[in-house]
């Protein structure tokens, strides 16, 4: 681990407001239409990685971080508890959970690991979302 | 349906347009210029508006769930963007069965660009209803 993200590991635990979200029909609508996927289901129940839309992109920074401009997405992982159907309010929050630096082709990489939990209405776990975000 | 170890699923092949990354930039959420402003790409030194790496999680999602709707549901769709994809050029989406567990079914998914290269690796499991 370099100096630099030595420091920056003091961000790690850090966690954005916490988000409540409306499943809506035409929401849902619009969004199997836009990653063109033709199955009825998704009318009503969220495709898989449908509560990508409830979260914050780009993601958000900690108050105090000064680190890099722009962004690039490394990885994204769902697991998927219990099924989101239109009509459903989500709730969520996302932690930054890992701050690690990597040595690329240009130099060192920081990544950004998020992870998130979206609830519904009754507190039940229904999809668990880690995202490796990278900062240059 | 018996899934066995090495059974590739049938591929589905993407046409994605700078549209679509619009289209899905609004359904998503993600405004981030770097997906529909070419000069905001090009800034950062990119050789154009890249793909969101989240859509193409999404046609992995599609390739999983659709195999696997009449008998199962998708618990784990986990990816790892390697290179970056342009629009206007095919995307193919794969997978293979990797394992089978008892009720669950692992995949190995990835997409492929026009030269071969997985753009994305990852993988995917599937619980059988029966």
């Amino acid at each position: 681990v370099t100096a630099t993200a030595e420091g920056l590991r003091a961000f790690i635990g850090w966690t954005a407001d916490e988000r409540e979200d409306a499943v809506e029909a035409g929401h849902l609508r619009r969004f199997a239409e836009a990653i063109g996927d033709p199955d009825a289901r998704w009318l009503d129940e969220a495709p898989p990685t449908f509560t990508a839309s409830f979260l914050t992109e780009p993601p958000p920074l900690p108050p105090g971080w000064d680190r890099g401009s722009s962004w690039l997405n490394a990885g994204d992982r769902f697991e998927l508890l219990a099924p989101i159907r239109a009509g459903d309010v989500i709730r969520s929050r996302t932690v930054l959970s890992d701050i690690y630096e990597k040595s690329g082709r240009s130099g060192e990489l920081l990544f950004l690991v998020y992870e998130t939990e979206f609830r519904d209405a009754r507190g039940r776990l229904a999809v668990r979302h880690r995202g490796t975000r990278l900062r240059r | 349906m018996t899934p066995r170890v090495g059974d590739e699923l049938p591929e589905l092949v993407k046409h994605p347009t700078t549209r679509q990354l619009v289209q899905y930039a609004g359904a998503s959420g993600d405004l981030y210029e770097m997906h529909y402003d070419q000069e905001f790409a090009r800034a950062l030194e990119l050789p154009g508006v890249i793909l969101h790496g989240l859509l193409k999680t999404a046609f992995l999602g599609e390739l999983a769930t659709k195999w696997s709707r009449d008998w199962g549901r998708l618990t784990v769709l986990d990816a790892t963007y390697r290179g970056m994809d342009l629009p206007r050029a095919p995307l193919r989406c794969r997978a293979r069965v990797s394992a089978v567990r008892g009720r669950n079914v692992d995949l190995e998914v990835w997409t492929e660009d026009a030269r071969g290269g997985r753009t994305t690796i990852g993988t995917a499991t599937i619980e059988s209803r029966t």
